[in-house]
């Protein structure tokens, strides 16, 4: 007579969480390959890049493996499909994350010259804006504990303010960092020019699904 | 007097094993949560679920127990051949328990209310025809099957959404739930009073008047208010530095966030002088947010609300206490019904008006029944169901036990069997409506349904089928 145990599903909030570690993981590989470029140490690029891709392939397979063990009979305090967005957003930032380490791995060294300082201060910013949205993330536990509501989601709704406030400054930093680099245009090759407006915009990317996130979760916050 | 003595024998045996196999798997859905909480131990929990359990059966089971004595199929159909109604009442509890082995064995969540009535039902069908059957009666019993679990939610959901507003949405929940408790425990008391005293406790032979009840519930209520309001001042939680402050760091930073926001835009349309000046201004901002955010212990996490989770667990083992003393009162009957309806024949050996009642001493052999199926098998369950839901904590487990509660022990006044197991179920959908589970498996409730129509029809062939079986057995 168990009835009462079977009503009780498996929650998917900590699988969401563990995704979104592995998410992190992959950022923190980038930032890692982002170091070895500051260092000019380029040989090492390529097996950071090769790992960065493992990485996001896990990532993947944890995703799907929550996808399809979500049955449609599984009732959450949020909806199924508010659930799979939020899941679908953290997975995009891993993408996101392997696609510029792609992208990295093609730029011509001698297109280095873009790697500025104001680049680099770009891609911390970005960064930086993940890490308000993953410090969200890791909230959950506590927003299930309290319904989605009181002091505690007045909490997470500061930390999602936060983020789009970082997302803002991740922005001004873009226009800097274009400025910067459209006054190296003419010294670059067609194909490096065309690398490193992707790179830019996939970089800026980062802080902009981050923020996504972050206003996903904001919108479930039960508040007055 | 030899093969009436035989059957009355069997009746008793089956009859207790009915009361057994009720202690040993039921009383776990009142027990198991405040054992996974680890608001209770297991020692305690079966220690405080036996009294409660007893006392339910012994002074609330009269009622229901009538109901199934001769509320379902008419006594005075087979007054001219009393011994067809003692076999009758033998195959309906041997098919329950039949079909209840064979329910925990593939794990259905089959409810034995269900499946006596079903097989009383059968019973009567079979021997009396149609025309023995109070349909009326199974009729409005069949339809608080549904009302019953759907009712047991309504009032969770409330509950869980008053604990939410209070408690869990305050600025400060430790302070509320202190504030909050004391009243709670009150009107736990108050209704458990009022639901016991109303309409009078037959087998203690008290009666009170309606305005009577209310005003000794009222008492209760207030006198166990005062009580956990010293209890509560007694608990010493230790608190995580100034609450309130704690809140206004939050709004604090808030601001400071807009603050930064706009002194940034102001920066980038400001010059030379002023931007240096806004520029300052906003370095100092930036350091004064991040020390409140480094006091504001953003990063300390499960404190609040483990506190609230803390005190609500001696509420929670309240709540439990409730739902074992209504299982009790309600589910004692599935057990007992029978074996009254099947004495009383004996007895009078023509089933006139003169044959109603239940005995006080076989509400004992009921509760006793209950008690000692906890006692041998029931704990092992209750282990178990602790195990596995980990997820009703107190303020949740609180709010489905509640309103469960309040159902079965009302059905139970008006003599009503209803699924205990099915009203829990309902309890804690209603808790999970409210948003305050994380996961729940919306297919049990189909399950539910399956094994409702089901049981019936199963449980009332199968004891058709013992019936003719002892029949022929006894009259060759």
């Amino acid at each position: 007579m168990l009835t009462i145990a079977k009503l009780f599903g498996k929650s998917p909030f900590s699988p969401l969480q563990n995704h979104m570690k592995k998410v992190s993981l992959c950022i923190k590989k980038l930032s890692e390959i982002f170091q070895e470029i500051e260092n000019k140490h380029f040989d090492k690029i390529e097996t950071l890049v090769s790992e960065l891709s493992k990485l996001e392939h896990e990532a993947d397979l944890t995703k799907n493996d929550i996808r399809n063990h979500l049955p449609k009979s599984l009732f959450l305090p949020i909806t199924q499909t508010q659930f799979l967005e939020l899941l679908s957003i953290q997975d995009s930032i891993a993408d996101k994350a392997e696609e510029i380490g792609n992208l990295l791995l093609l730029c011509p060294q001698n297109s280095l010259k873009v790697f500025t300082t104001t680049f680099q201060e770009f891609f911390k910013k970005n960064l930086e804006t993940f890490w308000d949205a993953r410090q969200i993330v890791k909230e959950f536990d506590e927003l299930l504990e309290s319904s989605f509501g009181g002091i505690e989601a007045e909490k997470v709704k500061a930390m999602v303010d936060q983020t789009a406030y970082r997302e803002h400054q991740a922005d001004v930093l873009k226009t800097a960092v274009r400025k910067e680099f459209f006054g190296l245009a003419d010294t670059l090759t067609p194909s490096a020019f065309y690398l490193w407006t992707k790179l830019i915009d996939e970089v800026g990317s980062i802080a902009h699904i981050s923020e996504k996130l972050a206003n996903q979760i904001g919108v479930i916050l039960e508040l007055k | 007097m030899g093969i009436d003595l035989v059957m009355i024998i069997l009746v008793l045996v089956v009859g207790f094993y009915m009361a057994w196999n009720i202690g040993a798997n039921d009383v776990s859905n009142a027990m198991g949560t405040s054992v996974g909480s680890g608001a209770l131990t297991l020692g305690k929990a079966i220690f405080v679920a036996a009294i409660l359990e007893f006392c339910g059966a012994f002074f609330l089971g009269s009622s229901v127990s009538e109901t199934m004595q001769k509320g379902l199929v008419n006594p005075t159909y087979f007054a001219h051949n009393p011994s067809i109604f003692v076999i009758g009442m033998l195959s309906a509890l041997l098919a329950t328990s039949l079909w209840l082995q064979l329910a925990s064995y593939f794990g259905w969540p089959v409810s034995t209310t269900h499946a006596i009535v079903g097989a009383i039902v059968g019973f009567g069908l079979a021997a009396g025809g149609s025309s023995a059957i109070a349909w009326g009666d199974v009729g409005s019993i069949a339809l608080t099957w549904v009302i019953s679990p759907v009712l047991s939610g309504i009032f969770s959901f409330i509950i869980f959404s008053i604990l939410q507003r209070k408690v869990l949405y305050a600025m400060n929940p430790t302070y509320a739930s202190k504030k909050l408790i004391p009243i709670l425990v009150g009107v736990v008391l108050g209704t458990f009073a009022m639901s016991i005293l109303l309409g009078g406790v037959h087998s203690l032979k008290i009666e009170f008047s309606p305005l009577h009840s209310l005003g000794i519930a009222f008492i209760i209520g207030i006198i166990g208010y005062l009580i956990a309001l010293i209890v509560i001042r007694r608990i010493h939680i230790p608190e995580t530095g100034t609450l309130y402050n704690k809140y206004n760091l939050a709004q604090q930073l808030f601001s400071l966030n807009k603050t930064l926001k706009h002194l940034q835009k102001a920066k980038l349309v400001a010059e030379s002088d002023t931007k240096k000046e806004v520029s300052d201004i906003l370095d100092s901002v930036r350091l004064l947010s991040a020390s409140l955010q480094e006091k504001s212990g953003h990063h300390k996490r499960h404190s609040e609300y483990e506190t609230v989770e803390k005190l609500f667990s001696f509420l929670q083992i309240l709540s439990a206490c409730y739902v074992a003393f209504a299982h009790g009162a309600n589910d004692v009957s599935n057990a007992i019904g029978p074996i009254a309806a099947a004495m009383n024949a004996i007895k009078y050996k023509s089933l006139s008006s003169a044959a109603n009642g239940i005995p006080t001493w076989l509400l004992g052999f009921g509760g006793l029944g209950i008690v000692i199926g906890l006692a041998t098998w029931g704990w092992r369950v209750i282990q178990t169901i602790g195990r596995k839901i980990t997820e009703l904590t107190p303020t949740r487990g609180f709010s489905a036990e509640f309103g469960a509660a309040v159902t079965i022990l009302v059905a139970s006044k008006f003599g009503i069997p209803i699924s205990t197991t099915h009203c829990i179920v309902g309890a804690v959908l209603g808790v999970g409506l409210a948003k305050g589970i994380s996961a729940l498996n919306l297919r049990t409730i189909r399950e539910i349904v399956l094994s409702w129509i089901i049981t019936i029809p199963s449980a009332a062939v199968t004891c058709i089928i013992i019936f003719y079986i002892i029949n022929a057995l006894v009259t060759l």
